[in-house]
């Protein structure tokens, strides 16, 4: 970490009240970034990720889901600020894009007024001004003829270019963190090495922590200060992303990594994937959430919940055993 | 040793079932329908009095525990009558869905499986039944084919086959090129077997939620018909007919009309209650045809 | 074609074609009849020279394709022969009734859009509110009542019972305005409130669809208000639906309408198309289905370009 945390998440929790009982999705989530850092949050779909970030702006729908905790930004908690209040920091301090950017754009409204929205809401421009600064925008994302395009509709725009918009519509009010939530997966992997890039970039210029959403451990390699790997809503695996990589200590993290294919002549013939599926929410193990599927697991690792440990200062796992112990 | 979780296993059947018989709504709709086929069934049997049993002497008297209904303007026993027609009305309903489904589904198949200049032709006829509002069409129809119980069938079929066609042919265009299509097509399948085996199950939902509130509607369309005296002949007894005589003995014996108007409602309000459950568990992002409309022009 | 004239200028080659296979139909019903369609028609009044004159006139003793020609060819330029009934022109006995339909259909749309549409929105937006919940039950009453008992039911309360609205009837907006409305309240309401049930479901799905979009999050991430998430957003994407579940129902009002306009007594076509049936008065028949098939389908067209207004997607097809 590279200075103050600018938001400070302590022990988020999230469950959702279902037909069949309360399903808890993210369960003790804690971690901080500073400025300019990027976080990256890893986990297979169910995990958490994205339910935990919604959570950090009131964005879940408070009668089915339940939310405590704390995220410390500038002072407060977010989790507990009034609507109104919330509403002051959505889209103006702490950003959020999403994954699709076919339906995450409204199909009925020009890209111009979609993206004039958070300018005229959070920093008061109208008009004229309002326009250029859009145009401006869309131009430091890299879309051609901004001014022209600025009364079209998200369909007359390619995957990539959407995509584009959407970022632009994320960085618009400069925020302080933009929280990136599977913003690539949608597109092909040009396109997606292509705008991480431009938002690294983005970082760059506009000193914004990033919390990088996703499932694919290749993108958090090209991307990420720091890893935290998230399994059935609870931190698996902690560390900076050299570190993580290196020493991978967690069984889930190294499963995780022994699945990438690798290219090349001499392959395995197999793909390594994880045994098992991913958990249900309703019906978590007492214990370690990822013992059903883990090939080292025992009697203590099912019925008793692993603490977290900090084998290195700025390296943390949850896991009974030492890696000496597992993988001698 | 791993211990590999795995989901367990309901078949679809089991838990469209269980949604179903979750919602109050719906159950309610089984049960008036359980009631009402029993009674179509059974219907001489549980009918107190003949259906023409003129009783000159007790005409227009209000309901009593002779005639539950009271009797209508020849003495006829009215409840025995609405009993009676739920025979009617549940005969044209089914025989009238079961041929806009034996019309509909296959056009529909056909035309999404086909595309291009299938598609094209069958949809354009369809669009042409579409025009008329259906109501009219129906009337047209048995205007031309002649008032009775066979036409007014035939008629509601034709006039509800597109819809069927419609759901179906866009069911079957968001599978077609589904990637399981593709597979089993390499595997060697041939178009029959692709259609029949593996889109036809697939499409059988929508399906199913369109005729149970087409069997509403088509109930609707038959009594409007035989209001008109388009449907059923006297001294059949249907439903609509009976609204109709009863137009004109109102201040004397409202119950004429009321009952068989009630019949036709709970018939109605049963299937579209059990329709709408089906749909809830079977499909709840279905979009009704009125709503692809749009998308197929 | 990306220009909206191309969009429009295609809806109504689709009209024109639809309107062809239609008056196909219609013709071809006719003639399904069997025996003599004139002869049925004059019936006790028959008359070896009216026969002939009307033979003559609706030239059935031509083949039938050359009849068919004929009779498109007349039709398009408005005359749709004659009633046998009355040997008068058939066109002219329909535009006499249409004034009464149009009023009759406009007043029952207006009822069911401005009854359907604002609860719709509400209980979507209220979703699981008491309100919600009893018009929603409300809705699922209004869908299943056949139009036709409805209408016996108000005149039996609020005419017979009651004596405020009289039962049946029609009179000219220009002449007596307050009878005008009181005449009107009860059919329009019968026919009116089912198709308002039907909008209001289809209005409350077609937003509460639009409120789980991923666009409706993001706006909400943006920092928007819950009153412009729904007007700027939500409901500019669910009016798409919404403008083609009317445009579906004006259909089903039309003939919801030809049934009620039996039920009171109202002049307007659909109660000319019934008493041509019973009369067997083929060509009246005909013409009136035509009229109305006609009718639905500008309007569809009408629908259909404001569909095309309002989602910008379509424009460009």
């Amino acid at each position: 970490m590279t200075g103050q945390p600018v938001l400070s998440v302590n022990d988020l929790r999230v469950s959702f009240a279902t037909r069949d009982g309360l399903a808890p999705v993210v369960n003790g989530l804690t971690y901080q970034v500073a400025q300019g850092e990027t976080l990256a949050i890893v986990g297979e779909s169910g995990s958490g990720k994205s339910v935990s970030s919604m959570a950090l702006m009131q964005l879940l729908p408070t009668p089915p889901a339940r939310v405590t905790g704390e995220a410390l930004f500038e002072g407060r908690n977010l989790l507990t600020l009034e609507e109104p209040e919330i509403r002051k920091v959505r889209g103006n301090k702490i950003a959020m894009i999403f994954q699709d950017p076919m339906t995450s754009l409204n199909p009925v409204r020009t890209i111009g007024k979609q993206l004039i929205e958070p300018l005229e809401l959070h920093r008061g421009l109208t008009g004229n001004v309002a326009r250029e600064r859009a145009a401006e925008l869309l131009d430091a994302v890299g879309i051609p003829s901004a001014r022209e395009r600025l009364d079209d509709y998200p369909h007359q725009f390619s995957g990539g270019m959407r995509q584009r918009v959407v970022i632009a519509m994320g960085i618009c009010c400069e925020p302080d963190v933009l929280i990136a939530d599977e913003a690539t997966t949608a597109l092909d992997v040009t396109t997606q090495a292509k705008i991480i890039e431009e938002i690294k970039d983005l970082q760059d210029r506009l000193g914004m922590a990033l919390i990088w959403i996703t499932h694919d451990l290749g993108v958090v390699a090209g991307v990420a200060d720091t890893v935290v790997v998230l399994y059935g809503g609870r931190i698996m695996e902690q560390a900076p992303v050299d570190g993580l990589f290196d020493q991978r200590r967690h069984p889930y993290t190294r499963g995780l990594l022994a699945s990438l294919p690798v290219p090349g002549r001499n392959r395995p013939k197999k793909l390594n994937a994880i045994p098992g599926l991913p958990p249900d929410p309703l019906r978590l193990p007492a214990g370690c959430p990822f013992s059903p599927r883990c090939v080292h697991a025992v009697e203590v690792c099912r019925s008793d919940r692993p603490d977290v440990r900090w084998p290195l200062d700025d390296h943390a796992v949850a896991c009974h055993f030492d890696p000496e112990e597992l993988y001698a | 040793m791993t211990e590999v979780p795995t989901v367990a296993h309901r078949s679809r059947l089991r838990t469209t079932v269980e949604t179903v018989l979750r919602n109050r709504l719906a159950v309610v709709g089984l049960i008036i329908l359980g009631a009402l086929i029993v009674t179509a069934i059974f219907a001489p049997l549980i009918a107190p009095h003949g259906i023409n049993e003129i009783d000159i002497a007790n005409r227009l008297s209000g309901p009593s525990t002779d005639h539950w209904f009271g009797t209508d303007d020849v003495g006829r026993d009215v409840f025995s009558r609405v009993v009676i027609a739920s025979r009617v009305s549940l005969q044209v309903g089914l025989i009238s869905v079961g041929i806009a489904l034996a019309l509909g589904v296959p056009v529909g198949l056909l035309s999404g499986f086909y595309g291009g200049k299938v598609d094209s032709i069958l949809m354009r006829l369809m669009d042409i039944l579409f025009s008329v509002p259906a109501i009219v069409l129906a009337i047209a129809i048995v205007a031309a084919l002649g008032p009775n119980l066979v036409n007014a069938m035939i008629a509601i079929g034709i006039v509800y086959t597109p819809i069927f066609a419609r759901i179906t042919r866009g069911s079957v265009l968001s599978l077609r090129d589904a990637v399981f299509i593709r597979a089993v097509r390499s595997l060697g399948a041939n178009d029959a077997r692709i259609v029949i085996s593996h889109i036809l199950p697939n499409v059988i939902a929508p399906i199913i939620v369109q005729t149970s509130l087409s069997l509403a509607f088509a109930i609707l369309a038959e009594a409007a018909l035989s209001f008109l005296g388009l449907g059923v002949q006297p001294p059949n007894p249907a439903w609509g007919r009976m609204l109709s005589d009863g137009r004109g003995f109102f201040q004397q014996a409202p119950w004429m009309a009321i009952f068989p108007g009630l019949a036709i409602f709970v018939t109605v309000f049963a299937f579209n209650a059990v329709g709408d459950g089906l749909r809830d568990a079977l499909d709840p992002q279905q979009r009704s045809v009125i709503e692809a409309r749009g998308a197929g022009e | 074609m990306a220009t909206v004239t191309g969009f429009i200028a295609r809806r109504i080659g689709q009209m024109i074609l639809a309107l062809f296979g239609v008056s196909v139909i219609v013709f071809a019903l006719i003639h399904f009849v069997p025996g003599d369609p004139v002869r049925i028609a004059l019936g006790t009044r028959f008359d070896p020279d009216v026969y002939d004159a009307l033979m003559k006139r609706s030239g059935l003793d031509r083949p039938l394709l050359e009849q068919f020609v004929a009779w498109l060819g007349s039709a398009v330029r408005g005359d749709l022969g004659v009633s046998f009934r009355s040997q008068q022109p058939v066109t002219g006995l329909v535009l006499e009734r249409l004034p009464a339909t149009l009023t009759l259909a406009g007043a029952a749309l207006f009822l069911a859009v401005g009854v359907g549409v604002p609860l719709g929105v509400i209980s979507a937006v209220r979703q699981g509110s008491k309100l919600d919940y009893v018009a929603t039950a409300a809705s699922q009453v209004g869908v299943s009542v056949p139009d036709f008992w409805a209408g016996i039911m108000y005149i039996l309360l609020f005419s017979l019972t009651l004596g405020w609205l009289p039962p049946s009837g029609y009179v000219s907006l220009f002449d007596d305005p307050a009878g005008w409305l009181s005449h009107l309240i009860l059919p329009a309401t019968a026919v009116g409130l089912v198709s308002a049930s039907i909008i209001y479901r289809f209005v409350r799905s077609a937003v509460l669809e639009a409120f789980n979009q991923d666009f409706t999050r993001t706006a909400r991430a943006k920092g928007l208000s819950s009153r412009r998430v729904l007007w700027d957003h939500v409901l500019p994407n669910a009016w798409i639906p919404i403008v083609t579940v009317i445009g579906l129902q004006l259909g089903f009002l039309l003939g919801g309408v030809v049934v009620v306009e039996i039920l009171f007594a109202w002049p307007g076509i659909g109660r000319l198309a019934f008493v041509a049936v019973g009369d067997r008065d083929f060509t009246l028949l005909q013409g009136t289905v035509l009229y109305i098939a006609f009718m639905f389908l500008i309007i569809n067209l009408l629908v259909d370009i404001i569909y095309g207004w309002l989602d910008p997607r379509i424009r460009y097809d």
